[in-house]
């Protein structure tokens, strides 16, 4: 196919405005070539005259086939009109002269030819050099691109540039049921009437959106031509980004599968330990063989009483878990006063084989948080403290106000050190350095002190101290950008 | 006060219901039950009951809805039965007229000692007796003359630091929310100002209590409010 219209309309212009250049340059040179010679008419023998009126024809040539012929015609004629006697007339009276003349058209048709279609071919090879240049732009362009609205974007942008349409709209369907991506180019809306060309993205499932083409110039064939791979390239990355879309989502649901699996297996150990001693206890307690006022009938009841308390503490977990999963875990965040908070959750938690090291100064600025939510991260805290560390330990909570702006609290044990390649993962969900079986619990208390100090816009972190375990926090010191506020003081009016 | 006390229960769960009813009977209340919000609309207005005790999760109205419609019309103490973590929940049911509330799972010794809370304030609303001093272990609260002793030896208070233990002495009993409170106590443009309340309960604290950090007297009601244990 011959490309002889280049792509962009800015530049046919410019080709027509010299092609007429390029023609009047022939003339020109021709004409020059002949003012020349005729001064060196009388020095010159006719075959050297003939030879020099090649040059321009040859130079006119690489201006297109066109120039060249114009050359050659308008040379032959300026030849025989100036320098085949007689002259100043077309006529020719020696056979010799016609025999130069034709020669010389001969020559000169040949040689615009030659240079001529080399010339045409070069620009036909320098066109699609330039589109596949565009269109090598577009494919890594296209390459990198994550999402449906992105793949949109560049392609829009890239047909822009190149077509230089009225409009251009890109139309992209996602898999996730998500609206489509639609993208316009220049940004401004498209004019009222439908488009003038629509392109669809064509993949084997079917088509995925199509481009959508404002121009009242007919296409040319290199136009349909870069549209249609343009089209093509567009179908295949979006293509591409809904199966790395798909594929995510199976890996989610793998995950999720798997914690569901861990999750079912943990919790129904864990509410089935209780629910045998409930039931043990009730069922003996209603049999009639424990009489009613014994020791044994005490020790039932009070299992039952402790193991319900039990499971209500695992039923509470797992509700926490689910509320941070589902982003529905918002912390009522209020000026409390941290030491209350702690001493509140070490009276209700603390057992007869630990000491507690309590160190929250009545000087510590107020904390803005969610007292009940900050309740249950201590309450997490400590219990795994007391699961791990050593009777007639020590565990240790101190607070201090690490800068203006943040709070660190420290809950320390002097359990064992945990290895440092598991410090991060503790906070995982199901997540046990040791083996399942050896501690109880369902494997969420860390996870959700996690869930909840990030919540409130705080970081939590395991260490190992010399000779200690600890776990610490921050808590941000300020609410919506505003300080603690000032204490109001008075004094006894008495 | 009638030698039987009359109990509403309005609660779905059968098996609340059923261990209620031999909780309550056992102490010699009289009780009926419903297990819809309209249902038990109704039957407090056929039959006024001395307390009423409100489940929040209903199948066709709210209990915070509930609340506020047996406002409209009677004073009779509402109890209400929640599940843990709805703390915004009873905090409005609170602000709509509730009295006091209880988490379930609970004891039912707690529930008895809301229950007689609950009467006695009828009992007080009621005119028959105006209880002016308040006691809680070695505190004593006079209310109408506006002396606080411990052990036997007057303790100084702010002019702020008694107008609230007042306020929650004459409560007594019952659950104050912080917003109830900063509104009787300072001001009602003062509601949000829950770190006022924060302050000064640590220093009543550490004025009234032995161990400020483990109160026996001024007790914490996480998310909610606080509430007065006082000697029954």
């Amino acid at each position: 196919m011959m490309l002889d219209a280049p792509l962009r309309p800015a530049m046919l212009t410019r080709l027509h405005l010299s092609s007429g250049l390029f023609y009047a340059s022939a003339i020109v040179a021709i004409a020059v070539t002949t003012g020349v010679l005729h001064l060196l008419r009388d020095s010159l023998g006719t075959p050297i005259i003939a030879l020099f009126y090649l040059l321009p024809v040859g130079v006119s040539a690489m201006w297109g086939l066109g120039p060249g012929l114009a050359a050659a015609i308008f040379a032959f004629l300026s030849f025989n009109f100036f320098f085949i006697s007689p002259f100043y007339t077309f006529g020719v009276h020696r056979t010799q002269d016609v025999l130069v003349l034709i020669v010389f058209f001969v020559m000169a048709l040949a040689i615009s030819q030659l240079v001529g279609r080399a010339q045409s071919s070069r620009a036909l090879a320098e066109a699609r050099e330039r589109e596949a240049t565009y269109l090598y732009t577009l494919t890594t362009s296209l390459a990198g691109l994550r999402t449906e609205t992105d793949i949109a974007h560049a392609l829009a942008d890239h047909l822009h540039d190149i077509l230089r349409p009225a409009s251009v709209e890109i139309v992209i369907q996602s898999d996730s049921g998500t609206p489509p991506a639609i993208r316009r180019a220049p940004a401004e809306l498209p004019p009222s009437a439908g488009p003038d060309h629509v392109v669809p993205l064509a993949t084997p499932r079917g088509p995925m959106g199509e481009i959508r083409l404002w121009q009242t110039r007919p296409l040319t064939p290199p136009d349909e031509r870069l549209l249609r791979t343009a089209a093509n390239q567009a179908a295949l990355a979006a293509e591409r980004v809904a199966l790395a879309q798909a594929e995510t989502r199976a890996e989610v649901l793998g995950e999720s599968d798997r914690l569901k699996t861990a999750l079912l297996s943990s919790v129904s150990h864990e509410l089935r330990t209780p629910l045998a001693t409930i039931k043990a206890a009730a069922t003996s307690l209603r049999s009639g063989d424990v009489s009613w006022e014994s020791k044994a009938r005490d020790e039932l009841l009070a299992a039952v009483d402790e193991e319900v308390d039990l499971m209500n503490r695992l039923v509470g977990n797992l509700l926490d878990m689910s509320r941070i999963e589902s982003g529905a875990l918002k912390p009522n965040r209020e000026w409390n006063i941290l030491g209350e908070i702690i001493s509140g959750v070490v009276a209700r938690v603390r057992d007869q084989r630990h000491q507690f090291d309590i160190d929250a100064p009545d000087t510590l600025p107020l904390v803005p948080a969610d007292y009940v939510q900050m309740e249950q991260v201590f309450a997490n805290l400590i219990s795994n403290s007391l699961k791990y560390a050593p009777p007639a330990t020590t565990i240790c909570i101190r607070a201090r106000a690490q800068d203006e702006s943040t709070l660190v609290v420290q809950v320390s044990n002097e359990g064992p050190h945990v290895p440092p390649e598991h410090l991060e993962r503790i906070f995982d969900k199901f997540y046990r350095v040791t083996a399942a079986d050896r501690v109880t619990g369902t494997g969420l208390g860390l996870s959700i002190c996690k869930g909840i100090v990030e919540a409130h816009g705080g970081r939590i972190w395991a260490e190992n101290l010399p000779g200690r375990f600890a776990f610490n926090f921050t808590l941000p010191l300020t609410l919506d950008g505003a300080p603690p506020p000032a204490l109001p003081m008075e004094t006894e009016t008495e | 006060m009638t030698p039987q006390p009359h109990i509403l229960v309005i609660d779905d769960e059968p098996q609340i219901l059923r261990a209620l009813r031999a909780i309550l009977a056992e102490k010699h209340f009289r009780v009926t039950t419903a297990s819809r919000g309209e249902e038990g609309l109704a039957l407090a207005a056929a039959n006024p009951p001395d307390v009423i005790i409100l489940d929040l999760g209903l199948p066709d109205l709210d209990g915070v809805e509930v609340c506020a419609r047996l406002r409209e019309w009677t004073l009779t103490p509402i109890i209400i039965l929640s599940a843990r973590g709805t703390e915004r929940d009873k905090v409005a049911a609170l602000d709509r007229g509730a009295d006091d509330y209880l988490t379930k799972p609970f004891g039912a010794e707690e529930l008895l000692a809301r229950l007689r809370v609950a009467l006695r304030h009828t009992a007080q609303r009621q005119g028959s007796a105006q209880t002016t001093v308040v006691k809680s272990g070695d505190l004593v609260i006079d209310l109408a003359n506006h002396i606080v002793t411990r052990k036997g030896l007057e303790t100084k208070l702010t002019a702020t630091e008694f107008r609230l233990l007042a306020y929650l002495a004459a409560n007594a009993g019952r659950v104050l929310t912080h917003q109830t409170i900063l509104a009787h106590v300072w001001d009602p443009a003062e509601v949000d100002q829950v770190e006022y309340l924060r302050v000064y309960m640590r220093q009543l604290r550490k004025k009234l209590e032995d161990d400020p950090h483990q109160p026996r007297c001024l007790l914490t009601e996480p998310g909610v409010g606080y509430r007065f244990a006082a000697d029954e």
